[in-house]
């Protein structure tokens, strides 16, 4: 399915926002242009302080941006609020939204009244939800008894009961097992295609917007640095990645030189504890770059102990816009 | 209908629907709820009886069916909405088309009804027991009941927008007001025959005080000629309509402001992870 000519529904321009803190200002958002089109399913990926929660509030209607402009629908997020509500919805992994002492079935009505559903179109949409995510024998069962899986579930049928055109999620699978995870992604794609949903997924696991998600934007410290299919941002970098594994695991400051290698776009670099061997991933630009690399390695006193080249992930893509994984660019302070 | 008007009324149906719900969900908080002012009420009726002043029995009773209603206001009322707020209910809330009005609404009539068998056995048991002498006079007595529970409840709702603003640290401000506020309304005493006039002035700022002074006068003709001032219980009445329409509209007013202070500095949304 094509989305270049859907209408879009989601329009984000040069949107920036600020906070206070303590020790001065920090750039949540810097600048970001964005359209979402309808029936998309668009998965905004970063690791975490990246701007992707910021963005939502802010499209949500529960912050305002310091500039810019955001539209949900046609209306002004900032100005218009009271026209966005009715037509969106949101929902995150992080949250435990419910009453503990009411049933499953009873929270999911009492939210269905706050958009004004009538109560025999509410208790259809919960059964037809909950069947689709496997939820219906939980739905008697008081919100508090219910495992982190199942109450997600009820949030995801939340989030879709008042029939919602714009549907942000914030990691709605963190923290999940996997067959909770493919079974709420499952439902997220079905809603996307059959209702024509627009779905935000503001996420850092990789591989789940690699199997849902239309299109992607790849954010950063507050900028969307790279925005196509995933499948497009893959085939970009050109060569496969290089792997190679290492034992004793280098530590970073003896990595640093491997990014001035020439045709090194960047690296990143993991331990396995239990065996005790370094991972470091790079990102090359072409077969002979990634020999180079292998060479560094071995003149460098490092113990290679195998190396292979693997088909690109996102990650990849990330650290070849940003030169470090998510997780480096997690503990790096922002400059 | 006015779709507007729909789900502003859906949205207090609901509300008062889980309110109760929770409450009679949890039964030990049940039984704590009718049963700890029982035991005040029984304790100062015992002592009125000892002294041989049977007239303040019924003060002692009246006074144990408010004081459950006034700590649903400071305990349940202001800070449940500050729970909803850690929970990320309240960023649900904002962005649902639901006014935050019709919320604090249900959340309020839901603590009354999860509060009225607590009252209402009470009351029964007071009056069973101990048959304190009464005079009421009962269209005047309901209305001024059902007065004093609206500002009383405008009042949670004012108290409400402390917490959004103050989170937890605002349980010191319920700490801070249950005592006094219970002993300046002289809930289980007359303080119109035991306050100086000074006092008394002062206490008329509270819901509280005037109610119990407009149910105290009602139900056992406060006065010493054993028949009721009427225009004292009219001036009480006024009182509590006047408080009722300024808590709700400075509740209303203050929380469309701090919603918006919010959206501006980001503190709608508690951070979770």
């Amino acid at each position: 399915m094509s989305f270049r000519d859907a209408k879009s529904t989601v329009e984000v321009e040069d949107l920036r926002r600020e906070f206070k803190v303590k020790e001065g200002r920090v750039l949540a958002l810097d600048g970001v242009d964005l359209k979402v089109r309808e029936g998309e399913v668009f998965g905004v990926l970063g690791p975490n302080g990246a701007g992707k929660t910021t963005m939502i509030r802010i499209l949500s209607t529960l912050l305002l941006p310091s500039s810019g402009s955001a539209r949900v629908m046609g209306w002004d997020v900032a100005k218009q609020p009271e026209k966005v509500r009715p037509l969106i919805s949101t929902a995150s992994g992080a949250e435990r939204a419910g009453y503990d002492y009411i049933t499953a079935r009873g929270n999911l009505w009492f939210f269905s009244q706050l958009y004004g559903l009538s109560s025999k179109l509410a208790n259809e949409r919960i059964e037809e939800f909950s069947e689709m995510l496997g939820l219906t024998d939980y739905l008697d069962k008081k919100f508090y008894t219910l495992s982190t899986g199942y109450r997600q579930r009820v949030t995801v049928v939340r989030a879709f009961i008042n029939d919602p055109k714009v549907v942000f999620l914030d990691e709605p699978t963190i923290g999940l097992d996997v067959m909770t995870a493919l079974k709420i992604r499952e439902f997220l794609v079905k809603q996307a295609k059959d209702s024509g949903r627009t779905i935000l997924l503001a996420t850092h696991n990789m591989s789940e917007v690699d199997a849902i998600c239309n299109r992607v934007g790849i954010i950063d410290r507050g900028k969307i640095l790279a925005c196509d299919t995933p499948m497009a941002l893959k085939r970009s970098l050109g060569a496969p990645a290089l792997v190679m594994e290492m034992m004793p695991a280098p530590d970073s400051a003896s990595l640093e030189p491997l990014s001035k290698v020439d045709g090194v776009k960047g690296f990143t670099s993991s331990i396995d504890e239990e065996r005790g061997i370094g991972r470091v991933q790079v990102v090359v630009d072409s077969d002979a770059s990634a020999q180079e690399a292998i060479d560094f390695a071995k003149k460098s006193g490092m113990n290679l102990i195998s190396n292979w080249r693997q088909q690109t992930t996102l990650e990849e893509v990330f650290v070849a816009l940003v030169g470090r994984g998510f997780r480096e660019r997690e503990h790096e302070s922002p400059s | 209908m006015n779709p507007r008007a729909s789900i502003w009324l859906k949205t207090v149906y609901a509300r008062t629907w889980v309110r109760t719900k929770s409450i009679y969900g949890e039964p030990l908080w049940v039984a704590v709820n009718v049963g700890f002012p029982f035991f005040t009420s029984l304790a100062l009726s015992l002592l009125y009886s000892s002294v041989g002043l049977r007239s303040g029995i019924g003060f002692a009773f009246l006074g144990g069916v408010m004081v459950s209603f006034w700590g649903n206001v400071l305990w349940s009322m202001a800070s449940q909405f500050n729970w909803d707020k850690q929970q990320g209910l309240f960023e649900l809330y904002i962005t649902s088309p639901a006014p935050i009005s019709a919320i604090l609404i249900g959340m309020s009539l839901g603590g009354i009804l999860g509060t009225a068998p607590s009252a209402i056995t009470l009351a029964i048991v007071g009056w069973v027991l101990f048959a304190p002498p009464a005079n009421p006079l009962w269209p005047l007595v309901a209305l001024t009941f059902a007065l004093t529970l609206a500002s009383l409840y405008a009042m949670g709702m004012a108290l409400s927008s402390l917490y959004l603003v103050y989170g937890r640290e605002a349980d010191s401000v319920n700490e801070a007001l249950h005592e006094p506020v219970s002993f300046l309304s002289g809930v289980y005493f007359p303080a119109s025959l035991a306050f100086p006039p000074a006092l008394q002035a002062i206490a008329l700022v509270i819901p509280l005080a005037v109610g119990m002074d407009a149910l105290q006068r009602t139900l056992f003709s406060l006065n010493s000629s054993g028949v009721a001032d009427l225009s004292l219980v009219y001036r009480d009445i006024l009182l509590l309509a006047i408080m009722g329409i300024i808590l709700l509209f400075a509740a209303s007013k203050a929380l469309r402001i701090l919603e918006e202070k919010g959206r501006r500095a980001g503190t709608i949304a508690v951070r979770l992870r």
